[in-house]
């Protein structure tokens, strides 16, 4: 009983935001919008459990899209690394 | 003038010097141990050689020709006979030697694994960040373990190292130490490409020279010497130290010339070794301390940087200024709140340098022929040339006066109208300093407004404030324009008014406001005038026995705008009438209700103060608050209100009814006591009969103190006037009241009743194990007739544990507010809205998401709708729209505005309809308000951020625990847990789910309880009513029915878990018996049969691991499962729960299950919760951005040392934050660069902060 090692996959959960991966060239876009190196931008790890399942590869970009107290809905957006 | 604006420094290069570098630089080889001979001149070759540089101001450098004050001295060398170790890199020797080749010196990994971590490291993929971080680790961890070179094929040996310096290798004929000499041999070979492999920069830091061969020897400017006043020369340390060095030194080179034994030697070698070490480090653990001959430890170069009063902290990041003084504080209300009271003395002490022109020429003449002693005068006259002249020493002032010219600068006193900085320490906010304009009062304090009291957070109890003169136009300018108490009237920390009035002003004004207040026409004129009204009269509004009189509230609005609407519900009003809504302003008009807190207080939202600094603005806000301060001020004062013994006095049915109170529940309490003694008493789940029993009592007596409390507080009348001050809010509460008059009630020590002191007993003059409230600190007295003497004790130890909680808690929220400010100081508002730090890196894409700075907030909106259209409806004409055209209308503000606005825009249109052009000016007023309310580029955003959190850290209790929902369930709360999120901890203290359940199982507490039962964890010894042991091997575990029941799991199911797979012994079970046997088959001894007992005892039967207690309780309508412990990986598996709203507040578990981002969410939920719950306000948007920081990386980061603070890229930045040393030398190995982006950075080097006014800088697209 205790050797059961089995894992769901969450991706509903209250706290998680919708993730979702930004083509190349939405990506580009977004990098030239915020005028930035891909590596400034905010991460996330290859291995988290909010994009288990999106197939997401070290080097794509996340958008986020979370609900806001102040604006109500907001974006966000991560660069995927390894990890 | 001109060369301020410059930059000077683009960065500093780390690096460690070279034996080379160091004799290059040298301009002396320092032999002599003494310094100075007979005569008081220093040897040459000593340690105070003049070539090293000058002391005194009329010597001249030998080296470089100049003067004390421009010669910045010159390094000597010390040539050692034996290279000794640098103490600073000790472990960056253990580790090479531990995983590079003893005889090769090549890093014992295969070539091809090399090559692959060299590829790995030359890729530099944007995305392989955290692989990069772990190559060096990686390496180091392989290669240490090695036990054959893979290149050369030798074999290695076990490598000692015992702190702080010996390294002894194990070699196969015996243990053979490691000699300084011989370490170097070995680090000399190894090759730059391994180096660079693990992070070392060998242009600035070659391994071999962390041996040091020759040792630098500072200039004699960073280790002066002192001469006392009894004429002794006083060596710094560091000379001291040095002194030593050289003597040893000394002596090993002549014994090793005259061929002494090498036990010998090598005993001096390890002395200098010693010398050494203490002289860069004196606190390295495993050596003892350097003293001095007073023994007082030496203080070395580690502890000159280190440390609070330390060179980075004490020295650079902050320093001591001129132009500055320090008093104490004493309230004046008839100076304006933006004005502070400067003592004559103190004006004649400042100055402010003016330059003479024409138009001041004889202003300034004046001042001049007053001289520094009258004021007003000045001190100082500056000649274009650059002459100082000090005016105490000039005799003939009026010639020199005659002299001033254009061009020249006068050093006048300070005097009315300056611009001056405030200051109270701690400074935790920036509302702490404040620029005032300066009234020079005589007597000896700084006086300050008492309405400015709650932003300093100031009394008068003999508090001390500081002041600053800024010297400068610029400086000057921008203490006006930015840091006025009128612009500091919104707390950026909630959007509200930090300024107002507090205490008498508040009383004022309800005395003032109330119904039956009414003033002769004289006393309304008096009244006015001294509010600076100087308009009409209005017609008095009553008459009375033919005369006619203004009321109060006639007075007060004649200070309000014009066209001023409000309606709010008065604090007194909701204490004494528990009604709403009573205060109504129409039209500048105080039409009913009174002014108390709720409408000028300070730290009051949402008031009348604040909407007039909003709609008005700041200057309006300050003139409307002065008026009326002053004008309630003399008010009150006229009128008289005092507070005494008198106003205490109860009449003796009341006092009665307060005994009969109190007695009623100590007969209860007895009968408590009773049940629980005859085992009656009814128990809540989970909690022992001793808990239920105390349970009960507290709430009993909490009870009772309440119902006292009531009692005399309504036997009070309404102008009584401790009444008036707690419903205004003026000052305490009704619980004062109460306690001051009728009960104090139960005294506690952490949280509990008394019961510390003796045994089973809080003092020896009760009975062991006694219950009855009085002999645990209940205390059934008031302040009025006095405490009984165990009374009074048991007062003095709560009192006690009050004044204990203060201390430890400025000291953990001063370290937290120092941390909070460390990781956020260099993020601030980029010109696109970002939030970045210095080097660009995005923590979030608009601050805030709506981009609203919450200082230019209404209370955390940026526009407050419902109000806007409210007010519009009433004015507007038109033919109202119908509910489509208005959406119609709508589409595009929506469009362009964030969706929150549309969606508030829109609901509010449903309940006020407006026509076409009404909603029109509406949606204009509101865009123009959004756009003011917007960051301005260059905003501190995580300084700010940072304040609002650790403020409000000060405010919190350090009461851990506390009962959340349900009374069986602990968790920590205040500022433990506000610490707790910020450390981003694997476990908080008390680590709790909420665990909602299916369709099936949420709506029966049956079903409930079943999942509830597969999630709790169960051993055996939750079930076991007994354990046998019999040492002839057998084990007889009887389990209790009830138990079993109660887990839900069966005696099979233990079966199950006590058979052993390895069958080491024989399990038998008895069915009926509930008992499970185990027989071992050999006879064991006591031991291994003990430690399988408790082994088999602590074996899990079913359950969820670390979930120690379930409860279920009702939460809208459906059954919901809490816990005490978490485990949201395994719970998340069990069946009958709703995935998707289960919660833990465990953030890092949040992390490790759901992602960064479900962690951020629960980070801001959970910080927002603690502070709430303390009835803390601070504005969503900086939990936000301390959330969005501690996720950017895509892992939890600590707001500390081992998370952002330590991960910055600024040397000097971490240096100055905590681990300095080291942080210094890893920055020498790597070759690391300080790019002088930050904040703290450009502090330390005197540069101006890139932040704010002092981001101005050249922004230019460079072409792609």
């Amino acid at each position: 009983m205790s050797s059961e090692k089995k894992e769901i996959r969450i991706v509903n959960h209250i706290y998680q935001p919708k993730h979702e991966i930004l083509s190349k060239d939405e990506a580009e876009l977004v990098f030239k919008k915020f005028n930035s190196k891909p590596s400034q931008f905010p991460y996330i790890m290859s291995s988290d459990k909010g994009i288990q399942g999106l197939d997401a590869l070290p080097g794509d970009v996340i958008k986020i899209t979370r609900k806001s107290s102040t604006a109500g809905e907001s974006v966000y957006y991560r660069y995927v690394v390894e990890g | 003038m001109n060369d301020e604006s410059i930059k000077i420094l683009d960065g500093i290069r780390f690096s460690i010097w070279s034996p080379v570098e160091v004799r290059k630089f040298s301009v002396t080889e320092v032999t002599a141990p003494e310094t100075y001979d007979e005569d008081g001149m220093p040897v040459q070759g000593g340690l105070m050689d003049n070539r090293l540089g000058t002391l005194e101001p009329g010597q001249k450098c030998a080296t470089c020709g100049n003067t004390s004050a421009r010669c910045p001295g010159h390094f000597g060398h010390i040539e050692l006979a034996e290279p000794v170790l640098h103490i600073a890199f000790i472990d960056d020797i253990h580790k090479l030697l531990l995983i590079t080749c003893r005889s090769c010196n090549r890093i014992k990994l295969a070539s091809e694994d090399l090559e692959k971590y060299k590829k790995l490291r030359d890729s530099k993929a944007a995305y392989a960040v955290i692989t990069l971080e772990n190559v060096k680790d990686e390496i180091i961890e392989k290669a240490k373990k090695v036990k054959v070179c893979p290149h050369c094929q030798k074999e290695q040996y076990d490598l000692i190292f015992t702190k702080p310096t010996i390294f002894v290798e194990k070699t196969d004929v015996g243990e053979n130490r490691l000699l300084p000499i011989t370490i170097r041999e070995r680090l000399l070979n190894v090759s730059n490409d391994d180096l660079i492999l693990l992070g070392y920069d060998p242009k600035t830091a070659r391994p071999e020279w962390f041996i040091l061969q020759v040792l630098p020897v500072p200039p004699v400017t960073v280790r002066p010497s002192i001469i006392l006043e009894t004429g002794i020369r006083s060596e710094d340390d560091l000379t001291h130290k040095l002194v030593d060095i050289i003597r040893v030194n000394q002596r090993l080179k002549e014994s090793k010339e005259a061929g002494t034994p090498p036990l010998i030697v090598q005993d001096l070698v390890d002395l200098l070794q010693y010398h050494v070490t203490t002289y860069f480090d004196n606190e390295v653990s495993g050596i003892p301390q350097a003293h001095h001959r007073s023994g007082r430890p030496l203080k070395t170069i580690t502890q000159r940087l280190k440390g609070k009063e330390g060179r980075f902290r004490g020295s650079l990041s902050g320093k001591r200024v001129d132009f500055s003084s320090r008093t104490v504080i004493s309230p004046d209300p008839n100076l304006t709140i933006s004005d502070v009271g400067v003592p004559t003395d103190v004006a004649k002490k400042l100055t402010i340098p003016e330059t003479v022109s024409t138009w001041n020429m004889e202003k300034l003449k004046g001042l001049v022929l007053n001289g520094p002693n009258n004021y007003p005068g000045a001190n100082y006259i500056i000649r274009p040339d650059g002459v100082k002249i000090r005016l105490d020493y000039v005799t003939d002032r009026a010639a020199i006066a005659d002299s001033l010219m254009n061009g020249y600068t006068v050093e006048r006193h300070l005097m009315d109208g300056d611009v001056v900085i405030f200051n109270r320490q701690p400074s935790l906010h920036r509302m702490s300093i404040m620029a005032h304009n300066v009234r020079v009062l005589p007597y000896r304090t700084f006086r300050l407004h008492p309405a400015v009291c709650p932003p300093y957070n100031a009394d008068f109890d003999g508090d001390e404030m500081n002041l600053h003169v800024p010297q400068s136009q610029e400086a000057r300018a921008e203490a006006a324009l930015l840091m006025k108490v009128q612009d500091q009237l919104i707390s950026p920390r909630y959007g509200g008014p930090i300024i107002g009035g507090i205490r008498d002003f508040i009383t004022g004004a309800f005395l003032l406001t109330k119904d039956e207040t009414l003033l002769t026409a004289d006393e309304i004129s008096n009244f006015a005038y001294l509010g600076g009204y100087n308009g009409p009269l209005p017609d008095p509004q009553i008459e009375k026995d033919g005369k006619k009189f203004y009321t109060g509230k006639q007075l007060f609005s004649l200070f309000l705008p014009k066209d001023f609407n409000f309606v709010i519900t008065s604090k007194w009003n909701k204490a004494s009438k528990l009604q709403g809504k009573d205060v109504v302003i129409k039209n500048g008009q105080l039409i009913s209700g009174v002014i108390d807190k709720a409408s000028i207080g300070a730290e009051e939202p949402d008031s009348v103060l604040h909407r007039i600094a909003k709609d008005y603005g700041n200057d309006e806000a300050k003139k409307f608050l002065d008026a009326i301060l002053i004008m309630l001020k003399t008010y009150i004062t006229h009128k008289g209100f005092s507070y005494g013994y008198s106003d205490l006095w109860l009449s003796e049915e009341t006092r009665n009814e307060i005994s009969e109170v109190i007695e009623k529940t100590y007969n209860k309490i007895g009968e408590l006591i009773k049940q629980y003694h005859d085992g009656t008493l009814p128990l809540t789940r989970g909690l022992s009969p001793e808990e239920a029993l105390e349970l009960y009592v507290v709430n009993e007596l909490s009870r009772a103190r309440d119902r006292a409390g009531k009692i005399a507080d309504r036997s009070f009348p309404d102008d009584n006037s401790g009444v008036i001050m707690a419903s205004t809010g003026a000052r305490g509460s009704t619980l004062n009241i109460g306690q001051m008059t009728a009960a104090l009630g139960q005294q506690s020590i952490r949280g509990k009743r008394i019961i510390k002191g003796y045994r089973n007993r809080a003092l020896p003059h009760f009975r062991p194990g006694d219950q009855n409230p009085d002999s645990k600190g209940f205390v059934k007295s008031n302040y009025r007739d006095g405490l009984s003497p165990i009374e009074f004790f048991f007062h003095a130890m709560g009192g006690r544990e009050g004044l204990v909680d203060t201390a430890v808690r400025t000291q953990q929220s001063g370290y937290m507010q120092r941390r909070l400010i460390n990781a956020l100081e260099h993020l601030k508002i980029e010109y696109d809205l970002t939030v970045r730090d210095p080097h660009g890196n995005i923590v979030q894409y608009v601050y805030g998401d709506d981009g609203i700075d919450p200082a230019k907030s209404d209370h955390g909106d940026a526009v407050n709708i419902i109000r806007l259209v409210e007010s519009e409806s009433v004015v507007d004409e038109g033919v109202k729209t119908t509910e489509t055209e208005m959406k119609e209308m709508l589409q595009k503000f929506k469009e362009k505005m964030n969706p929150k606005l549309g969606s508030e825009l829109e609901s509010a249109l449903i309940t006020y309809p407006l026509s076409k052009s009404g909603i029109k000016k509406v949606i204009h007023k509101i865009m123009d308000l959004f756009e003011r309310a917007m960051v301005e580029p260059g905003e501190a955003a995580g300084v700010v951020t940072a304040q609002s959190i650790g403020e409000p850290g000060t405010q919190m209790t350090l009461r851990t625990f506390h009962f959340a929902g349900v009374k069986e369930r602990n968790v920590t709360l205040g500022l433990p847990r506000l610490i707790e999120l910020v450390d981003a901890r694997k476990k908080p203290v008390t680590p709790t789910m909420d665990i909602y359940l299916d369709e099936d199982h949420k709506s029966s507490r049956e079903k409930a309880l079943e999942v509830a039962k597969r999630i709790i964890f169960t051993r055996i010894s939750d079930l076991t009513s007994k354990v046998d042991t019999d040492y002839a091997g057998n084990l007889s575990f009887y389990f209790s029915d009830k138990k079993i029941a109660d887990r839900g799991t069966s005696i099979q199911e233990i079966h199950e878990v006590l058979k052993s797979s390895k069958k080491r012994y024989e399990v038998t079970v008895n069915d009926e018996l509930l008992l499970v046997k185990i027989s071992l088959s050999q006879e064991p001894d006591a031991q291994t049969l003990l430690t399988l007992r408790n082994k088999l005892l602590n074996a899990r039967v079913k359950g969820v691991p670390d979930i120690e207690r379930v409860t279920i309780v009702k939460q809208n309508d459906e059954w919901v499962i809490q816990t005490a412990g978490s485990n949201l990986a395994k719970v998340v598996l069990v069946e009958g729960i709703d995935v998707d709203r289960i919660t833990t507040n465990n953030v890092f578990e949040i992390w490790q299950t759901l992602g960064i981002e479900a962690a951020r969410t629960a980070l801001v939920k959970e910080i927002t919760n603690t502070l709430e719950e303390q009835g803390l306000e601070v504005d969503i948007r900086h939990i936000m951005l301390v959330a969005d920081l501690m996720t950017s990386k895509g892992y939890l980061q600590q707001i500390g040392r081992h998370g952002i603070a330590g991960t910055k890229t600024s040397v000097l930045a971490r240096a100055a934050f905590e681990i300095t040393v080291p942080t210094i030398a890893r920055a020498a190995l790597e070759g690391q660069v300080e790019p002088l982006k930050g904040v703290t950075e450009n502090v330390i080097v005197g540069a101006t902060v890139p932040v704010g006014t002092g981001m101005i800088d050249l922004y230019m697209s460079v072409k792609e």
